[in-house]
């Protein structure tokens, strides 16, 4: 991994071109970021990066359009005279699918990029931890992250300008502030079926539904839900950790999570409690709460359900059978991410951006 | 079997979806033969491979629900009700085909069943269902009409101002663009200044929907909600299908453009009849025997097919004059 203090980070960035473009959009006027308005985000988080001395930058590739427009912007930057760092697409088979992004995040990793950007939603930052969390050793260095919500939900990227954010990823990568001050450590779900036969993680929610196919990912209907995991869920939210948000609140940084029994009729079970929440963007929902608890990091908690599919943040990613034995374990501590805000307010208190002024 | 169904359609309705399926890749398959022996005249552009989109869509449709399709029809038209027999005969250019014989591959049409027409220019659809969306709103019956375009002809102005006409219209129309990753021969990043079809939609202020379209349930799923808003008065979308095609852009198409070991990948992983046939056996819903005796069933129809057709007299000079002008 490239040393923060090394004088010559490097940092990743990955930009999903497809996020925020499933049913929802027609279903509750969710909202469709433009790949030119995602680029604009990614050259202000580029200028950002190297006002602070970032000088190298990997990109994911893409066929959609980001890669492409992002090269006419830089072109265009470079002609009016600005400065940016040096970008270089990585080598890989594009599949226009998740793959991208784990495969990014390998060669980011061979590499030694010193933190990840990622622009997307709960889905992509999944995918980017996924592959850190899964495909990483014990022993290997943790990567950072930074997120910038481009998705539908955004339970986890906070809404934020990406010159602010880029400022905070630059300030870890050029070693201004120690990795103790600038970074946060965050909780995850991990999924586990038949002893290990299949791995994954979410890093909101894993919510347990009804249906046995994959079909178009979103969640959008309360009735298919059996039960919810939550690593956190804050009142704030919307998507389905607004369900434990606006029923027993637990933070991002606080210990422990929280898990949901839905009752609606299917399940023989009727609902203590009919709760409304903001199911999706612009989707206001009842859903019938059977029980909830806290649960605490380690525990695996089985899946009481004889077939079924799982959600993991916000979009169904897997299918299992009678017979399956699924459990799911909260992790403490299991990834770091740039802490934006600590990071800016560690230097505005330590004067990091004031310079001698310059005479007239 | 399946006492417990977990899919969104009945096992009927799940099997008839198969067959239709399998129905339009036995029928590429076949033409992909015929032509090559020589024994079909004109062009054929063949869907095999993208028949999760057609059917996952057409099975929300009735025969009061009108399409327009592409130069790549003959998937549009049977996941539409078209016979295929018809089909099979109008393709040949023999009498008794869909058109008479006189269309041929890009042309073929059955209004008895909403299929307004094959097309053998590009974007050329797209206003013509922006017509029938228009007729449908006036007649109040719930009607829609949708229009499917390749990757390519989504750069045509016609579909662009549909979009446009479609938006402030509020027509209950839905465009489907179907995203095989090749615009014939010329790559995206060339041709298209924004690659993003869902883009393109919301700058005329219509939602944009991205689907697997090799998944049948990602496909119907989505078309659901979204034919359901047109039906209701909710206006047009875009619906973006990421598809495969098995063979070239034509019958003939070297395919130089592809990576080495390319077809093979796509026919052995993203196959959407593979798919579809693993998900019903494995949910309990069908067998692998009944699958493959609808199979049987369907080879035996495809086969009949072309034996009727080539047995069929080819349009005589008398049938020029036929079917060109409206009398009132």
């Amino acid at each position: 991994m490239s040393n923060p203090a090394s004088g010559n980070p490097c940092v990743g960035i990955i930009a999903n071109p497809v996020s925020a473009r499933d049913v929802r959009r027609v279903i509750a006027n969710a909202s469709t970021l433009q790949l030119t308005d995602r680029v604009n985000i990614i050259l202000r988080a580029l200028a950002a990066l190297r006002a602070l001395g970032v000088r190298q930058v990997l990109m994911m590739p893409d066929k959609v359009g980001i890669s492409s427009l992002l090269l006419r912007g830089l072109a265009r930057e470079r002609t009016l005279g600005n400065a940016m760092p040096d970008v270089a697409f990585l080598t890989m088979e594009i599949t226009s699918s998740a793959e991208d992004t784990r495969c990014a995040v390998r060669l980011m990793r061979a590499a030694g990029v010193c933190s990840i950007l990622v622009l997307g939603g709960d889905g992509t930052h999944r995918a980017v931890v996924r592959e850190l969390y899964l495909g990483s050793t014990a022993d290997a260095p943790r990567i950072p992250i930074a997120g910038l919500s481009t998705g539908t939900n955004n339970a986890f990227p906070e809404m934020r300008e990406s010159t602010v954010t880029a400022l905070a990823v630059g300030l870890h990568a050029t070693g201004r502030i120690p990795a103790e001050r600038a970074l946060a450590g965050n909780k995850l779900l991990e999924i586990d079926v038949n002893g290990g036969a299949i791995r994954d993680i979410a890093i909101v929610d894993a919510a347990v539904a009804f249906d046995r196919f994959i079909g178009a990912r979103a969640m959008w209907k309360p009735d298919n839900l059996h039960s919810l995991f939550l690593a956190f869920g804050e009142p704030t939210a919307v998507g389905l950790s607004a369900i434990g948000g606006l029923l027993q609140p637990v933070s991002p940084r606080a210990p422990g999570g929280l898990a949901i029994r839905f009752g609606d009729g299917r399940a023989g079970s009727a609902g203590a409690i009919e709760l409304t929440v903001p199911f999706a963007p612009g989707l206001i929902r009842s859903v019938q709460i059977a029980a909830w608890t806290a649960i605490e990091a380690g525990q695996a908690l089985p899946v009481d359900l004889p077939g079924g599919s799982m959600a993991l943040d916000g979009e169904r990613e897997l299918v299992f059978a009678e017979g399956d034995a699924v459990t799911v374990t909260l992790r403490e501590n299991a990834f770091p991410t740039v802490d934006v805000p600590g990071c800016l307010h560690f230097a505005a208190q330590h004067g990091l951006f004031r310079h001698p002024a310059t005479s007239q | 079997m399946a006492a417990n169904n977990p899919f969104p359609l009945s096992r009927d309705a799940l099997l008839g979806c198969y067959r239709r399926m399998r129905t339009i890749r036995e029928f590429e398959d076949r033409l992909h033969i015929d032509f090559g022996r020589g024994d079909i005249p004109g062009f054929v552009h063949l869907y095999a491979g993208e028949e999760a989109a057609a059917v996952g869509i057409m099975s929300h449709l009735g025969d009061g629900d009108r399409i327009a399709s592409t130069h790549r029809g003959h998937g549009h038209c049977i996941a539409k009700g078209v016979d295929v027999g018809a089909m099979m005969k109008e393709i040949y250019g023999r009498k008794g085909g869909s058109c008479e014989g006189k269309g041929g591959s890009m042309h073929i049409a059955d209004l008895s069943k909403g299929m307004m027409g094959a097309n053998g220019i590009l974007g050329a659809g797209a206003p013509l269902v922006c017509g029938a969306a228009l007729a449908a709103k006036f007649r109040g019956k719930g009607e829609i009409a949708i229009c499917f375009v390749g990757d390519g002809a989504s750069n045509q102005g016609t579909f662009l101002e549909s979009l446009n006409l479609a938006a402030i219209w509020n027509l209950p129309a839905l465009f489907v663009v179907e995203n095989n990753g090749y615009a014939e021969s010329t790559s995206r990043d060339y041709a298209t200044a924004v690659n993003s079809y869902v883009d393109r939609a919301s700058g005329f202020g219509l939602p944009g929907v991205v689907v697997d379209g090799t998944d049948f349930f990602a496909v119907h799923e989505a078309a659901g909600e979204i034919i359901r808003r047109a039906r209701e008065g909710g206006g047009p979308s875009l619906l973006e299908c990421k598809m495969v095609r098995f063979h070239g852009h034509f019958e003939g198409d070297a395919q130089t453009y592809r990576a080495n070991g390319e077809l093979e990948d796509l026919r052995a992983n993203h196959d959407c009849l593979k798919k579809l046939a693993a998900q019903l056996t494995s949910a309990g819903v069908a067998s692998a025997a009944e699958l493959a005796d609808i199979d049987r069933q369907v080879l035996a129809l495809i086969e009949q097919a072309v034996v009727d057709a080539k047995a069929a007299p080819l349009p005589s000079a008398a049938d020029l004059l036929t079917d060109v002008y409206v009398k009132y």
